[in-house]
């Protein structure tokens, strides 16, 4: 077949357009970089502790002994080195599975989205299989140190029911992402992101109904403090659940969810055992009354839908490089670039978290006025859960998402020293 | 196996079915401690000497021929009482077993663990009744549901329907050959393939055909994670089942008033049906690949092909799921078959990544009879499900013993 001839004349505006094109483009991009760190900067500030409290130095020897401060960081030392050979392990499958999971759209009779779904579960299936070593040494680590009592075979099959979900989880955002590819081409994350935070609320709402072994608190009590708490918090009534857990750990926890009708705090029963008093669990129920107050769930879904959009596009960038979302051959590498877009959020994820936990921590002393009860909280909760009290820079920034047990001391000290 | 009945049944001996067997329990338990006693001795000699004694061998052989003919008798498989003594060729189900020959000293160390799934599964295929400890009775089983079904059917026609005898015969073949297996008469593993013993007489050509081109290949990673693969399909069916539940109601009330389903209804439901074989296919490792989620016809190695839409009798399109319920029986007997067929498949395939012939074509058996079956309770089809599992169309039906197997059933791609 002969190529048909060209006139020249019509290609000379095409290159004069190109730059004025990649200046509009850098414009853009310059413009959405802005309006995001604007956004983030205005969503930071919505939540403080008070500028000028200044966090006074703690002295971890007057709360622990040396032998807890020693058994602590040799327990969160395993558990650090742990964590990151298994996020070693989890970029290496990835990256392996970006190169050759694009052979196994072989095994698939499915049509191209069907075959996508089948090439992300089986990515996440691989990088399972090689976490489990890494979750059973963490499980051997943790069962030896008394913090968890869940069996080695109760792990495996819950982590093999979790996976289900994820399988779920990942077929329906291919569904959506690949959807969106087809009928909108490159520009689908301006479709798809929108549509993952309308999820993500919708998820936010569901999640107080998803727990199991939940059931109201058998603690008159306790059940007194929250209703007063409640009302201190300006909250209208929240409800208040435990959920067992002792079978399977003996760390305590707490938790506050859901959005609008169905917001609920729910305490472990790890945390009502006896090992804290009242006053103490008081301050619990004030911090997590404190998450339902300051809005800290929209909050969270709005940081991620700051993340969203720039992730999104970034995936579909790299996805360029095989043939784009619509095509299976993509996905592989989407997961990649997903995973290793996760971990360098991570840092920053987590100085967000720990943004608003401080707050919730400072919302507490406000709303008991017990610095004394917080201080008592902190310093059981790092003996109970062996947590370091005081951890290294780097894992502090990567991987903590709350303030350190000394932060959370030393804001106690600092609201008693306020007043 | 070797099948030389004519299907008349005598509705006095079948009333009395159970009751005329009394003699040969009381002759079955003793043998049966013999037996024991001998396949004891059958493995030491079969050790040392690496194949069973001549004595041992007939012994043993002529039991398990017994122990077929008892049980045809029993499910109404063959219609006359049995003699006491095993003879070979002295009743119209009979099994052929071969000569003594040597065997591996391995496999026959360890027959009893080796036996293990085999045995299983002829559990699952022949079944039985027992009573509870409360007021209840448990019955399961392909064999025994059949021949639970197969003694009213019987007494009303006087004559054993061709599917269900040729289904107790494949039930009965499979269990002869675990007995001989674990009894030491052989080394051959048991084979579950329904396409033996073949069909002895022209079968019913069914509404609802099977097509199943799999080269038996399986994909070690597909097959570790199948269950948990299969889940957005099975998510994704349950939401597609409930349109079909009310389509199905809708083409009910058409085709009992116009004595023909509706056009659209039709295609949406077999395409329903259709889909539902690509998953259970998938999950139960009948085929390799993962399916589509339309039911596309012709988009999968086990697939589905339907006569048009055609003209029913209002009344049997009236009273579709009252008429149903022996079938449903049957699909849920053969139901337990395909589960374990799967299971014994997934840890072959994982090791070996191939599928062991007989079980794939196991599982494709219970997928096309339990498709049929489901045809008709959603008034796709008028015709009844035939449950022999192996299908010859009239001028195809293979009856010698160099004969082949049915084209067009179970294909190798």
């Amino acid at each position: 077949m002969r190529t048909p001839e060209v006139d020249p004349a019509p290609r000379a505006p095409g290159p004069r357009r190109r730059p004025a094109v990649r200046i509009l483009l850098a414009a853009a991009v310059a413009a959405a970089a802005a309006g995001w760190v604007a956004a983030a900067v205005v969503l930071w500030r919505t939540s403080t502790v008070p500028s000028n409290l200044h966090l006074p130095h703690v002295d971890l020897h007057h709360y622990f002994s040396a032998r807890e401060l020693s058994r602590a960081a040799s327990f969160e030392r395993f558990e650090r080195v742990d964590f990151l050979l298994a996020q070693i392990a989890l970029v290496a499958v990835f990256a392996v599975y970006a190169a050759r999971g694009a052979r196994l759209i072989r095994e698939s009779a499915a049509g191209p989205i069907g075959t996508g779904m089948l090439l992300g579960m089986l990515g996440f299936g691989l990088v399972w299989l090689v976490q489990v070593p890494f979750g059973l040494a963490e499980l051997w680590w943790q069962r030896r140190h008394g913090v968890s009592r869940e069996g080695y075979l109760d792990w495996l099959f819950s982590g093999w029911g979790g996976l289900g979900g994820e399988f779920l989880f990942i077929c329906f955002a291919l569904l959506i992402v690949m959807a969106l590819a087809r009928l909108l081409g490159e520009g689908w994350w301006l479709a798809a992101a929108p549509t993952f935070v309308g999820l993500a609320i919708l998820f936010a709402f569901l999640t107080p109904y998803l727990l199991g072994r939940v059931h109201p608190l058998r603690n008159a009590g306790v059940a007194g403090d929250a209703r007063q708490l409640e009302r201190a918090e300006g909250l209208p009534p929240i409800p208040v659940r435990q959920q067992d857990v002792h079978t399977f750990t003996t760390e305590p926890n707490a938790q506050a969810m859901g959005l609008g009708s169905s917001r609920r705090v729910v305490l472990w029963d790890t945390l009502l055992d006896g090992r804290f008093t009242r006053p103490q669990i008081r301050v619990v129920l004030a911090h997590e009354f404190g998450h339902l107050a300051r809005n800290h769930i929209w909050k969270s879904l709005a940081w991620y839908a700051l993340f969203a959009f720039p992730g999104t596009f970034l995936i579909a960038v790299a996805a360029r490089r095989r043939g784009g979302m619509s095509t299976p051959e993509a996905v592989p590498l989407a997961l990649l670039v997903l995973v290793v877009l996760q971990l360098l959020a991570l840092p920053l994820e987590n100085l967000i978290t720990r943004h608003l936990e401080a707050e919730a921590d400072w919302r507490a002393l406000e709303t008991t006025h017990d610095p004394r009860a917080a201080e008592g909280l902190f310093e059981r909760l790092a003996t109970t859960s062996l947590a370091e009290p005081s951890p290294p820079m780097w894992d502090y920034l990567l991987l903590e998402n709350h303030p350190t047990i000394a932060q959370r001391i030393a804001m106690a000290q600092a609201w008693k020293a306020g007043r | 196996m070797v099948v030389r009945d004519d299907l008349e049944r005598s509705r006095l001996t079948v009333f009395f079915r159970l009751l005329l067997g009394i003699p040969h329990y009381i002759w079955l338990s003793f043998w049966t401690l013999g037996a024991i006693l001998a396949a004891v001795a059958n493995w030491f000699a079969t050790l040392a000497l690496g194949r069973s004694p001549d004595l041992l061998h007939n012994f043993l052989s002529a039991y398990v021929r017994y122990v077929t003919h008892v049980s045809a008798y029993l499910f109404l498989a063959g219609n006359p009482f049995p003699g006491f003594a095993g003879d070979p060729g002295s009743y119209p189900i009979d099994v052929e077993i071969d000569p003594p020959a040597a065997q591996n000293r391995w496999i026959t160390g360890f027959r009893l663990f080796l036996a293990l799934p085999a045995v299983l599964l002829a559990s699952v295929l022949i079944g039985g009744a027992s009573a509870g400890r409360g007021n209840g009775y448990q019955a399961g089983g392909v064999a025994a549901t059949i021949a639970f079904l197969a003694w009213f059917a019987c007494l009303v026609r006087g004559r054993m329907p061709l599917g269900f005898r040729d289904a107790l015969a494949y039930a009965l073949r499979y269990s002869a050959q675990v007995d001989a297996y674990l009894f030491l008469l052989t080394d051959r593993y048991p084979d579950s393939d329904p396409v033996l013993p073949r069909p002895t007489a022209p079968t019913p050509r069914p509404a609802v055909r099977l097509e199943l081109t799999d080269d038996l290949r399986r994909s070690r990673l597909t097959v570790f994670f199948r269950g948990l693969l299969a889940l957005p399909h099975l998510v994704w069916l349950v939401l597609w089942g409930v349109a079909a539940f009310f389509a199905a109601i809708a083409n009910w009330l058409v085709t009992v008033v116009r004595a023909r389903p509706s056009d659209p209804l039709w295609r949406f439901l077999s395409a329903y049906l259709r889909y539902w074989a690509h998953v259970n296919a998938f999950l139960y490792l009948v085929t390799n690949l993962f399916p589509g989620f339309t039911g596309t016809p012709g988009s999968y190695p086990l697939d589905l092909e339907y006569d048009p839409p055609e003209r029913q009798s209002r009344w049997t399109a009236g009273f579709r799921l009252l008429l149903a319920v022996p079938a449903l029986l049957v699909a849920g007997a053969l139901g337990g078959g395909l589960l374990l067929a799967g299971v014994f498949g997934w840890f072959f395939a994982l090791a070996t990544s191939r599928m062991p012939r007989g079980l794939r074509n196991l599982g494709a058996y219970a997928i096309r009879y339990s498709a049929e079956t489901y045809a008709y309770v959603l008034v796709l089809t008028g015709r009844y499900p035939f449950s022999g599992p192996n299908l010859a169309e009239a001028g195809q039906a293979s009856v010698g013993p160099g004969a082949e197997p049915s084209s067009g059933v179970f294909t190798e791609g």
